[in-house]
């Protein structure tokens, strides 16, 4: 009987109706991801302030915030710097690591001892790159600290003694970092794609007595562009918008290695909150032509597939 | 494969797992000892002292409340996202409607953007929404931040599991939610678990978020709250920070090896979706 009641009430969730089961989520969405964005967009043309009178009364300047923004060469030096803390961590280290790492992880084992080695440093180095990958983020910074911090291992290593590579070396500090942080992703990616790929292929040109970089080169490269393609484009939308690991790792002192901390800096460290979002906006214009074109190649591949 | 290669193969693997275990190696070592430094080396009189002084408070806190803290947020975000994303990807699996392939490009779209452009703006909205140095202000963004992803795992989960069976629940007379909850549901509870867990992690690891909103020592996240372990003038206690970022990081790990199989599928879809 009461089954009978309850789908009575759940019968109403039904035809046009059922939509309204959509509404709670879209509408956390729209208030917490969507309205922000416009808010954003708002206040980069006021002159609006965390502190003082204009946190109360701000008004509406217009351009003024992004014509600021392109006279300050330290944001101009930020922009620059995450084109190449992405180029070099993202797209040299993430993927060609990424991509030798599964490349090696189907490599058969032969018989004896250097097969057993193989396959045990296989799993033992695969387990440890994820382990990278999933530890928090804040940890992870935590620990490239201490590494590349005066006494450090990477400084005792690369610089002597008495000198810290973070702070010699901020760019090449933070490109280290995330490439410690991020392979494991195009490493799954790649591991799975290769997968995909019927072993028949690679025993046809075997057979036609291909070396192995032929194989490489003429047979998987062009079957992996798809991936590759996918890869690189994932993840340079987030090295580019990463915060957390340079943040943690560099600070503020640091604001012109990365435009995020410049965002933060001015937004939070500075109460130039207007001038935080107008900066923000900007970066965010280039993350959404790249999320755009994301979009436009997985309609391709979904067309070819 | 020639012998060469193999031994290639083997230099390859050895350089990149140091590359890769060291921080790893510095994290635990430094936790057990008692006079740790940022130098790599293994501790010559281990003890559990630097978990022990995890105790004592730092500012108005003990750190321990700061994983106190996460819990909370973690699983509130991860139950309250995964119940709204198992309503929105019920209507998009079971009912068709206009719009439906505009609404995924908008969760993919959702997903890709950085945190810090959304926390900026949510701090300034915060402010006059009351949500300022709130458990509830994290809670809330974080869901919104896991909805896109969790909708669209639930999706492609759902569209996995044939609808016949619902079909003939309803030809017995079950209403059609009805025939999904009784049915459907049990059979995705798998896949809800996942997404859970997934929400989780992420929410337990988001540092921006909580950064932004959270003022108070005592309302902080275990993300934030490490740090506190920085003293004013930049120096840092490494041995709590190594001991409690072990204490912080132990459950993500226990959970992805859990869900690791999964895991790899999910990453493969995203090529061949």
């Amino acid at each position: 009987m009461r089954a009978r009641v309850l789908d009575k009430i759940l019968s109403f969730f039904e035809g046009p109706w059922a939509r309204l089961l959509m509404f709670p989520a879209l509408a956390f969405m729209g208030i917490f991801i969507l309205f922000p964005l416009v808010w954003s967009v708002y206040l980069s043309f006021t002159n609006y302030r965390l502190t003082g009178p204009e946190a109360v009364n701000y008004t509406f300047v217009g351009l003024k915030n992004y014509l600021k923004l392109f006279k300050d060469s330290e944001f101009l030096d930020a922009i620059r710097n995450s084109f190449v803390f992405t180029f070099l961590s993202a797209l040299v280290g993430q993927t060609v690591l990424g991509l030798g790492l599964a490349l090696v992880a189907r490599m058969k084992e032969p018989e004896g001892v250097l097969g057993k080695v193989l396959k045990i440093l296989k799993i033992v180095t695969i387990t440890v790159v994820f382990i990278s990958w999933v530890i928090p983020e804040v940890v992870a910074g935590y620990a490239w600290i201490s590494l590349t911090e005066t006494g450090g291992f990477f400084s005792t290593l690369f610089m002597g003694p008495a000198k810290s590579f973070k702070f010699e070396h901020p760019m090449e500090t933070i490109i280290i970092a995330n490439i410690w942080r991020g392979t494991a992703f195009s490493m799954i990616l790649f591991i799975a794609a290769l997968e995909s790929i019927p072993s028949y292929i690679y025993e046809a040109a075997e057979i036609d007595g291909a070396t192995p970089w032929q194989r490489f080169r003429y047979v998987i490269l062009p079957l992996l562009s798809g991936a590759i393609l996918v890869d690189l484009i994932l993840i340079t939308i987030w090295t580019f918008g990463l915060f957390t690991l340079v943040y943690i790792i560099l600070g503020v002192p640091f604001r012109t290695m990365h435009w995020t901390i410049y965002v933060y800096y001015k937004g939070i460290d500075r109460y130039n909150v207007s001038l935080a979002s107008a900066a923000s906006n900007i970066m965010f214009l280039i993350v959404l032509a790249l999320i755009v074109s994301y979009l436009v190649l997985m309609r391709k591949l979904r067309r070819w597939g | 494969m020639g012998k060469l290669g193999v031994i290639a193969a083997i230099a390859f693997l050895v350089a990149v797992l140091s590359y890769f275990l060291i921080p790893l190696l510095w994290m635990i070592f430094a936790a057990f000892d008692p006079n740790a430094g940022p130098e790599l080396k293994i501790p010559t009189n281990p003890s559990l002292v630097n978990f022990e002084k995890l105790a004592e408070p730092i500012g108005a806190a003990v750190p321990y409340t700061w994983i106190l803290n996460s819990l909370i947020i973690a699983s509130a975000s991860a139950t309250l996202a995964t119940v709204l994303a198992l309503l929105a990807a019920y209507v998009m699996t079971r009912h068709s409607f206009r719009g439906q392939e505009a609404l995924t490009t908008m969760f993919v779209s959702f997903r890709l953007i950085p945190v810090i452009v959304i926390a900026l703006p949510i701090m300034v909205l915060y402010k006059g929404w009351g949500l300022n140095n709130t458990l509830q202000g994290v809670i809330l963004a974080h869901t919104a931040l896991i909805l896109p992803f969790a909708i669209l795992i639930l999706d492609g989960y759902l569209r996995g599991i044939p609808t016949t069976y619902e079909e003939a629940a309803m030809i017995d007379g079950c209403s059609k939610l009805g025939a999904f909850l009784r049915i459907t549901l049990p059979l995705a509870l798998p896949g809800l678990v996942t997404v859970w867990l997934i929400s989780f992690v992420f929410s337990w690891g988001e540092y921006v978020i909580p950064r932004l909103i959270i003022a108070t020592e005592t309302l902080t996240p275990a993300a934030v709250g490490l740090d506190y372990f920085k003293g004013l003038h930049g120096q840092i206690d490494y041995g709590r920070i190594a001991a409690f970022s072990i204490l912080y990081t132990l459950p993500v790990v226990a959970i992805f090896m859990y869900i690791k199989k999964y895991l790899q599928r999910g990453v493969a879809g995203l090529v061949s979706r």
